[in-house]
C-alpha cells in the first residue's frame, strides 16, 4: 500500500510538473501543509486515484444521482497532508472550511462524473465535493450541505 | 355518608389528575413531534444566496467583458466567467431551484434569459473588441433580473419563515399550556401523594404502636405464649416460653414444635394442638415439662385456642402457665396427708400392741395365777399333809416314819422351789437379764452329760442317745443354755411319754446346722396347739393332770433363739419330736 501510494504521489508530482510546463488542464491546486507542496493536478492525475462511485440525492437536484470520483482522504494521504481542516475554494471564490475528520468519518468524494457523464465547468464541474448524504442521517443537515463545494478549484490544508 | 363521600373524593381527585396528566402529556408530545418534524435541518432552501451568487456571476461576466474591451482580460478569463454564469443558470434550472423560481413567477423570464445566454455564449469564444458593447447590452438584463428575483426570494422566504415561526410559536404556546396543565395535575398528584403519605405514616405509626404494645404485652407476659401456623410451625415464641422450655425464640420460630422440644410431641399436648387447629379450645393442667437446663421438671398448665381470621383458622395459640408452685403445694399436701395417715397408723399400731400387751399381760397374769393356784398348791398341799400327819402322829411316830414324811414334805418344797426358779428364770429372760455366750461346743458331749444326769434322776425311764461321729457335732452356743434347753425338752418328753417307753435323742446335721431331735412316743400334739405350745404359760390340751408351769418350751425356744438356733415341733410324725437346731461351728477359712 505504501509503495503504491508513493508510486501515485510520484505520478502526481511528475504529471504536476508536466502540467505546470504546459500550463493547461490544471483543475485542482492543493496548497498548505502537504509534502512537496503546492501541487497542481490535472484531470488525468486525479483520475489515477482509485475511483469510487456513490449514489445519493443532493439538495440542489431532484432524484438520486450516481457520482464517480476519488476519496478526498485518498488524495490527502497521497499528498501526505497534515492538518485539522481543509479550506476549499470554488472557481467563483466560494470558500468553506471543512474539518479533516469529515473525510475519515464519511466516504467524502471529489466527483468528476455524474451519472456517467463528466462534470463540466459550466455545470458544477469540473470537480464537486459530494458527501454520501443518503448513507448517513446526520449528513442530511444544512451544516453539511454548505460543504458540497462545486466548481472546486483549490484546497488549502491547514 | 360524609366519610364515604370524602374517601370517594380522595379517589376521584387523583384519578382525574392522573388522567389529565396523561392526556396533556400525550398532547404535548404529539405537538413536539410535529415541531420536530417541521424543523428538519435538511430541507432548507437558500434561494437568496443562490440568486445573489448568480447575480455576482452575471456582474463579473459583464465586468470581464468590459476589461477585455480595455485589453485587461484574456479569452480564458472570459470563458471562465461565461462558464460560471452558465453554471449558475443550470443550477437555477435544477429541480428545487426551478420550482422556487416558478413559485415566485419568474420561470418564463428565466427561460428567456437562459436562451439569451445560450445565444451569446459562442460570441465569447471568439471575442473581438467590436462585440463588447453588444455583449454588455445583451447581458444587462441579467443582474437586474437576478436582483429582482433575489428581492422576491427574500420576501418569499421571510414570509415562509415568518409563517413557520408563527406555527412554531403557536405550537410551543400550546405546549406551554399543556405543560402548565401537566404541572397543575402533577401538583395535585404530589399534594395527594404527600397527604396520603402523611395519612399512611400516621396509620403506620398507630399500627406500629399497636404492634409494639401487643409485642410488649406478649413479651412481658409471665405466661408462655406461642403461636403456630396451620402446619404446626411456630410463628411466635415469647420470652417466658423461652425460659420455660429452655429454647430461645430464634431456635423456635419457623420450626415445628416437635423439633423444638419433646414436650410438644407427647400425646395430650399434640391432641390439644390438633384440637385448636380444628377450632376447639382445650386445656391441660399440671403437665410435667422437662427443659434442657434443668434436671427436675416444671409443671405447667396449658390452654389451647384456635387463631381465627374471619371464618378461617390461621393457626393456634398456646398459653403455658408455670404451675410448679401449685404442684409443689399439692404434692406437699399429699405428703403431709400420707405422713399423717402413717402417723395415725403407727399410733394405732402402738395402741393395738399396747392393748395386746396389756391383754397378754392380763392373760399372763391369769394363766400365771391359774398355774400358781394349781401347781403351787399341789406341792404345798403335799407338804402340808405330810407335816399334818407328822404332828398328828406326834410321839407315836417312829424315826423312819418321821424321816419318810419329812422327806416327802421336803420333796414337795423342792418341787415348789424349782417352780419358783423356772418362773424367775422366765422373768429374767423377759427382763433381758439373760445373755448368751457364743463359743465352740461339742454337742455330743452336752447331750451325753444331760442324758446321764437325767438317767440318774429318773432311773425308771429309758433314754437312748444316738450321737454323731466324734468331732462332727461342733456348734456355736452357750453350753449352759443348751443344757437347760435339753433338760426342758427331756422333761417334757418324760412327762408325756407313755409309761415304759423310751426317749430317744438323735444328733444329725447338714452343712450349716446341727439338729438334736428329742423323740417320745405318745399322743401327738393337735395341729391347732403346735405353735401355741411355745407361748408363755400355755399348756396344751393333753397337759391336763401333768405338773408344769407352761414355761418349759417357751424357755427352750427363747434360749435357742438367743444363740442363733431354734426349737421346733416336727410335724408329720406319729409320735412327738422336738428339734433343737444350732449353727455349726465352722473353722475360719485359711
Amino acid at each position: 500500500m505504501q509503495i503504491h501510494a508513493h508510486a501515485v504521489v510520484s505520478g502526481l508530482m511528475l504529471l504536476g510538473t508536466m502540467a505546470m510546463a504546459e500550463q493547461t488542464d490544471i483543475i485542482l491546486d492543493v496548497t498548505g501543509q502537504i509534502e512537496d507542496g503546492p501541487a497542481a493536478l490535472d484531470r488525468e492525475a486525479l483520475q489515477s486515484l482509485p475511483p469510487v462511485t456513490i449514489e445519493t440525492t443532493t439538495v440542489v437536484t431532484d432524484n438520486v444521482h450516481s457520482f464517480t470520483g476519488f476519496l478526498m482522504r485518498d488524495l490527502l494521504e497521497d499528498l501526505d497532508a497534515q492538518g485539522t481542516h481543509v479550506v476549499a475554494t470554488a472557481l467563483n471564490d466560494y470558500v468553506v472550511d471543512i474539518p479533516m475528520s469529515d473525510f475519515y468519518d464519511y466516504g467524502v468524494i471529489v466527483a468528476y462524473e455524474m451519472n456517467g457523464v463528466a462534470l463540466t465547468r459550466d455545470d458544477k464541474g469540473p470537480l464537486w465535493i459530494v458527501y454520501p448524504r443518503d448513507d448517513h442521517k446526520e449528513l442530511q443537515d444544512i451544516r453539511y450541505d454548505y460543504r458540497w463545494v462545486w466548481q472546486l478549484d483549490r484546497l488549502d490544508v491547514r | 355518608m360524609k366519610r364515604l363521600l370524602r374517601s370517594f373524593l380522595w379517589l376521584i381527585l387523583p384519578s382525574a389528575a392522573v388522567f389529565v396528566f396523561a392526556v396533556l402529556l400525550l398532547l404535548s408530545l404529539y405537538r413536539m413531534f410535529d415541531v420536530q418534524g417541521a424543523m428538519r435541518t435538511d430541507a432548507e432552501q437558500n434561494m437568496l444566496w443562490v440568486l445573489h451568487q448568480s447575480q455576482v456571476a452575471a456582474l463579473r461576466l459583464i465586468e470581464t467583458v468590459a476589461m477585455a474591451e480595455l485589453g485587461e482580460a484574456g479569452p480564458e478569463e472570459l470563458a471562465l466567467r461565461r462558464d460560471l454564469l452558465i453554471g449558475r443558470f443550470n443550477l437555477l434550472n435544477d429541480g428545487p431551484q426551478r420550482r422556487f423560481i416558478e413559485q415566485i413567477g419568474y420561470g418564463e423570464e428565466l427561460d428567456q434569459l437562459a436562451a439569451t445566454l445560450a445565444a451569446i455564449a459562442p460570441m465569447i469564444d471568439d471575442f473581438t473588441l467590436g462585440k463588447g458593447a453588444h455583449l454588455r447590452e445583451a447581458l444587462a438584463p441579467f443582474p437586474a433580473f437576478l436582483g429582482r428575483a433575489a428581492n422576491k426570494a427574500m420576501v418569499t422566504e421571510w414570509n415562509e419563515l415568518g409563517g413557520r415561526l408563527e406555527d412554531y410559536r403557536t405550537q410551543l404556546n400550546q405546549n406551554i399550556l399543556s405543560l402548565i396543565g401537566v404541572m397543575v395535575a402533577g401538583g395535585i398528584l404530589a399534594i395527594t401523594l404527600v397527604l396520603s403519605l402523611r395519612q399512611s405514616r400516621k396509620h403506620n405509626y398507630m399500627l406500629r404502636r399497636e404492634q409494639d404494645f401487643s409485642g410488649l404485652l406478649i413479651s412481658s407476659s409471665g405466661e408462655g405464649i406461642l403461636a403456630v401456623d396451620r402446619d404446626a410451625r411456630c410463628s411466635l415464641w415469647n420470652s417466658a416460653m423461652a425460659t420455660m422450655v429452655g429454647a430461645p425464640a430464634e431456635h423456635a420460630v419457623g420450626h415445628r414444635l416437635s423439633e423444638i422440644a419433646g414436650f410438644f410431641d407427647v400425646e395430650p399436648v399434640r391432641q390439644g394442638l390438633a384440637n385448636a387447629l380444628a377450632g376447639k379450645t382445650s386445656q391441660l393442667t399440671v403437665q410435667p415439662l422437662f427443659s434442657r437446663d434443668h434436671d427436675r421438671p416444671i409443671y405447667v398448665d396449658l390452654r389451647f385456642f384456635p387463631m381465627r381470621h374471619d371464618d378461617a383458622i390461621l393457626g393456634a395459640i398456646l398459653f403455658m402457665y408455670d404451675a410448679s408452685d401449685r404442684h409443689a403445694t399439692q404434692q406437699k399436701d399429699a405428703e403431709d396427708r400420707e405422713r399423717l395417715e402413717e402417723l395415725v397408723a403407727a399410733r394405732t399400731r402402738d395402741l393395738d400392741s399396747a392393748l395386746k400387751r396389756e391383754k397378754s399381760a392380763a392373760d399372763l397374769y391369769r394363766s400365771f395365777a391359774a398355774m400358781v393356784s394349781h401347781q403351787f398348791r399341789t406341792p404345798l398341799a403335799v407338804a402340808d399333809s405330810a407335816l399334818q400327819r407328822l404332828i398328828r402322829r406326834g410321839p407315836r411316830a417312829d424315826s423312819n416314819e418321821m424321816t419318810e414324811r419329812a422327806a416327802r414334805a421336803r420333796s414337795a418344797i423342792a418341787g415348789l422351789t424349782r417352780l419358783v426358779d423356772s418362773t424367775l428364770a422366765a422373768a429374767r429372760l423377759d427382763a433381758g437379764q439373760i445373755g448368751a455366750r457364743r463359743e465352740e461346743c461339742d454337742l455330743n458331749e452336752i447331750v451325753r452329760i444331760v442324758c446321764n444326769r437325767w438317767r440318774n434322776a429318773a432311773p425308771y425311764r429309758r433314754i437312748e442317745t444316738r450321737p454323731t461321729a466324734p468331732g462332727q457335732a461342733n456348734v456355736i452356743c452357750d453350753s449352759a443354755h443348751v443344757e437347760q434347753v435339753l433338760e426342758n425338752l427331756l422333761s417334757n418328753a418324760d412327762k408325756y411319754a407313755a409309761t415304759q417307753s423310751a426317749i430317744s435323742v438323735t444328733l444329725h446335721g447338714d452343712d450349716e446346722s446341727m439338729f438334736c431331735d428329742v423323740h417320745n412316743t405318745g399322743a401327738t400334739i393337735p395341729p391347732e396347739d403346735r405353735e401355741r405350745i411355745f407361748e408363755r404359760n400355755y399348756r396344751g390340751a393333753n397337759s391336763e393332770g401333768a405338773a408344769g408351769t407352761g414355761l418349759g418350751l417357751f424357755m427352750a425356744r427363747s434360749l435357742a433363739r438367743m444363740q442363733g438356733g431354734d426349737v421346733t415341733f416336727l410335724p408329720g410324725c406319729e409320735d412327738v419330736t422336738f428339734r433343737l437346731t444350732l449353727l455349726r461351728f465352722l473353722e475360719p477359712q485359711g
